[in-house]
């Protein structure tokens, strides 16, 4: 008994007990895999972005030297992440729990504060396992390019872990403020709060533009991304330990443990209604009449089925998801533009596809879960015409959102470089963006056709579900790189084919234009094609 | 009118035989009950007539139209309730029924009209532009019993209809069975309600563990269980399973 006498944050023998189980229930054959094999996914993509890490230093190479300003683009991705995560706070996964913490942890006498106390625990340790050998193999990698002892890399690793927990303390805090039990004049404070912090979260990604004025910079690095960006390139640059690097570590301590202590203020009732519960069916919440968007009096059979799709995509917040998205997206090709690094550097525009693609995979892929197959699968309708219906909603908005944006990139690009081979490649490249997308999307749409799981009345069990997103996440990223790379080849040789083949560099590059359109054409409908099929084949409803 | 011919079906799932040669015929018009323990093979047998589920073996005749070779004719004349029915949670009960009324080819003034009279039927229409997320799982029910109607399809096949619905929806799914019969539908009608069974079905199927141990009106299965002659359906249920 004694062991369990409230503490700070409650009885700590109750945290334990939560923590232990939902540890044993994580750490699953199919986590495990997971786990290594998003390390080992991560440690490539690390090899892969510092490339690009360093394009942004020697970017800024010439106010200073390389490493400080590779500080930049660190606080640049750890502020995406805040912000992401932040993000996250307010749509209710901040802190995710399954139907069955609801159905027996929440109606267990534990107290709330417990069942924070052990969430934030598990959550910590599973970002330790998770993010450390990646983020050591950064600093390692970063370590070797400044020459410095390679056991900088490690207290470097431990601040930015430390950011990530409070990152994700911060995430949950977000969520936890949602509850109805606050306030209105805190809701306010709040709803300020995390739009200013969202607002400075995205200062670095402002700064990469040459003429926006660095006074700005200090304010980034108040933020826990900013101050574990310094404290980490600092020590892994080989920066000798000054007050400022105690008062960023001191800094960095002070936003966790207030972090920490919000939560615990916040978690004092009950907070299951505020949280996204996995497993469940997303019940839409609303009550009462909700306008109707969907006609189908004189529209075709076809019309109706995208228009489902819209409306299904715009209650269910997928399509404002988008556009936040898109807009991430879009800020990334605008700055890259305005920062010159697609002049410079065609490699840091495969990142930038790359995470186009994976975006437009990733959204296709959340058709099925909203899908009722038992309906489509018992009428007699082409259920190969139906997925292409279904992605033509779906690629839509994506392609109307990054269009004029690629347009507005693409054509000062192009005018300013006329007449130059870069200018091909970058006429290449950016429908190229969209292609890949598109593309990806489709890929998308093929393995959530595949492996995905609908809303059936023959549920996976939870294991052989997360074995079954293995594999698909797995396969999903090996096929859609290699469905995309002839498009991406294709950018690569813009630049370079009309060095080598005698024909006018226009002509080159229309004809590659029009090769990537019809590869992406034929790619789209066999891709489309084979998914209908395999719904036709599903038995698993 | 519609009828159902079963013939010698068989469905595997690795060496799990869920169905063992199973064959019988509903006529057009009758309402056959189909009952067996959890596990006998009675939501594999329903989800194969409606074309979700391929048989390893056999056929399933709808009207004469295979649903294996024949598919889109067969499911023209199906109507289908599955035990579970997830619906999509994000549409109002009215954009939902559409949808489902177009993906079945129902004509505008046709399905207008059919959706209106069906939700007041089923008491409804208060709902009609509510999300089929904020409705309790009895209204969901008679939507999906809704949605299975609107094509106006000669057979009705029914997985659990009743399952956790409270006794006035019951009573009134009980009542729409019902008129479904006397409206000369023919309906397959799976559950573990032995009463509505008994009270409604004109002739049972028993199966057990992939078999049909039998199959005819109540007073032919009473003979073959030898019980009584006014024993409830309970009674030559647990007896026929017994013996099995």
């Amino acid at each position: 008994m004694k062991a369990n006498q409230p503490g700070f944050i409650g009885g700590w023998r109750n945290i334990w007990l939560l923590s232990r189980y939902w540890l044993k229930g994580r750490l699953s054959r199919a986590a495990l895999l997971w786990l290594l094999f998003g390390e080992s996914f991560a440690i490539v993509f690390i090899a892969f972005g510092t490339q690009t890490v360093f394009a942004f230093a020697n970017r800024f190479a010439t106010n200073g030297p390389a490493g400080q300003f590779s500080t930049f683009a660190l606080s640049l991705i750890l502020a995406f992440v805040l912000v992401g995560l932040l993000q996250g706070g307010f749509s209710g996964s901040g802190l995710p729990v399954t139907s069955a913490d609801v159905d027996y942890v929440f109606t267990s006498p534990v107290r709330p504060r417990e069942i924070f106390g052990a969430k934030v625990l598990i959550n910590s340790l599973t970002t330790v396992l998770f993010s450390f050998p990646p983020l050591l193999f950064l600093y390692i990698t970063l370590a070797r390019n400044y020459h410095t002892s390679l056991w900088t890399a490690l207290p470097a690793g431990l601040a930015t872990l430390l950011f990530l927990i409070t990152a994700l303390m911060l995430s949950a805090d977000v969520t936890l403020s949602l509850s109805s039990n606050l306030g209105s004049t805190m809701k306010v404070i709040r709803n300020f709060l995390i739009v200013g912090v969202a607002i400075v979260g995205f200062v670095p990604v402002i700064l990469l533009i040459p003429s926006v004025p660095r006074f700005l910079t200090p304010i980034s690095q108040l933020l826990p991304s900013g101050l574990a960006a310094g404290l980490s390139v600092g020590l892994v640059t080989g920066t000798p330990w000054s007050l400022g690097l105690t008062l960023e570590a001191v800094a960095l301590f002070a936003w966790f443990a207030a972090s920490l202590l919000l939560g615990v203020r916040m978690s004092r009732n009950h907070f299951y209604e505020v949280l996204t519960i996995y497993g469940a069916d997303n019940p839409v919440q609303s009550s009462g009449a909700t306008k109707s968007l969907l006609r189908t009096s004189g529209m075709s059979v076809w019309s109706v089925v995208r228009s489902k799709e819209s409306v299904i995509m715009r209650r269910s917040k997928e399509r404002r998801g988008l556009l936040v998205s898109s807009l991430f997206l879009s800020a990334f090709m605008v700055i890259y533009s305005l920062a010159g690094i697609f002049q410079s550097s065609p490699t840091s525009f495969l990142f930038i596809l790359f995470l186009v693609g994976s975006f437009g995979s990733g959204s296709a892929s959340g058709w099925l879960e909203k899908e009722r197959l038992w309906i489509i699968r018992t009428s007699a309708i082409d259920l190969r015409r139906y997925v292409r219906e279904v992605y033509l909603a779906r690629v839509t908005p994506l392609l109307m959102f990054l269009t004029p944006v690629t347009v507005a990139v693409g054509i000062p690009l192009i005018i300013g470089q006329l007449g130059q081979a870069g200018s091909y490649a970058v006429m290449l490249a950016l429908p190229a963006a969209l292609e890949v997308a598109a593309v990806m999307m489709g890929g998308g749409m093929y393995f959530a056709a595949r492996y995905g799981q609908s809303t059936t009345d023959d549920i996976l069990s939870s294991q052989a579900q997360q074995l079954t997103d293995v594999k698909r996440f797995l396969y999903q990223t090996i096929f859609n790189l290699l469905i995309v790379s002839p498009i991406m080849g294709l950018v690569l040789a813009g630049a370079e084919a009309s060095t080598y083949i005698p024909v006018s560099p226009a002509a080159l590059a229309a004809a590659l234009f029009v090769a990537a359109g019809a590869y992406t054409y034929f790619v789209l409908r066999y891709l489309l094609n084979v998914s209908g099929d395999q719904i036709a084949k599903r038995e698993d409803l | 009118m519609g009828e159902i011919s079963v013939e010698s079906l068989t469905k595997n799932y690795d060496s799990l035989v869920a169905l063992n040669n199973v064959s019988f015929n509903v006529k057009s018009g009758e309402i056959v009950g189909l009952i067996g323990p959890n596990g006998a093979g009675k939501s594999t047998l329903m989800k194969i007539s409606v074309g979700i589920l391929r048989p390893t073996e056999g056929t399933v005749k709808v009207s004469g139209h295979d649903i294996v070779q024949d598919p889109e004719a067969a499911k023209r004349l199906i109507g289908y309730v599955p035990e579970n029915p997830s619906l999509y949670t994000a549409l109002t009960v009215r954009e939902f029924l559409g949808f489902v009324g177009k993906i079945r080819d129902v004509n505008d003034m046709t399905l207008e009209a059919r959706i209106s009279e069906s939700l007041k039927t089923f008491s409804l229409e208060d709902k009609a532009d509510a999300l089929l997320g904020s409705l309790s799982k009895g209204m969901k029910q008679k939507v999906a019993l809704i949605a299975a109607t609107l094509h106006g399809p000669d057979v009705l096949i029914l997985d659990e209809p009743l399952t956790a619905l409270d006794p006035k929806t019951q009573a009134f799914v009980h009542g729409w069975i019902r008129s479904q019969g006397q409206s000369g539908k023919t309906v397959l009608l799976s559950t573990h309600n032995l009463e509505i069974v008994q009270d409604y079905a004109t002739r049972i199927i028993i199966i057990d563990r992939g078999n049909v141990i039998a199959v005819g009106r109540l007073d032919e299965l009473r003979a073959l269980a030898q019980t009584k002659s006014d024993a409830r359906l309970d009674e030559v249920f647990l007896k026929l399973t017994e013996d099995a």
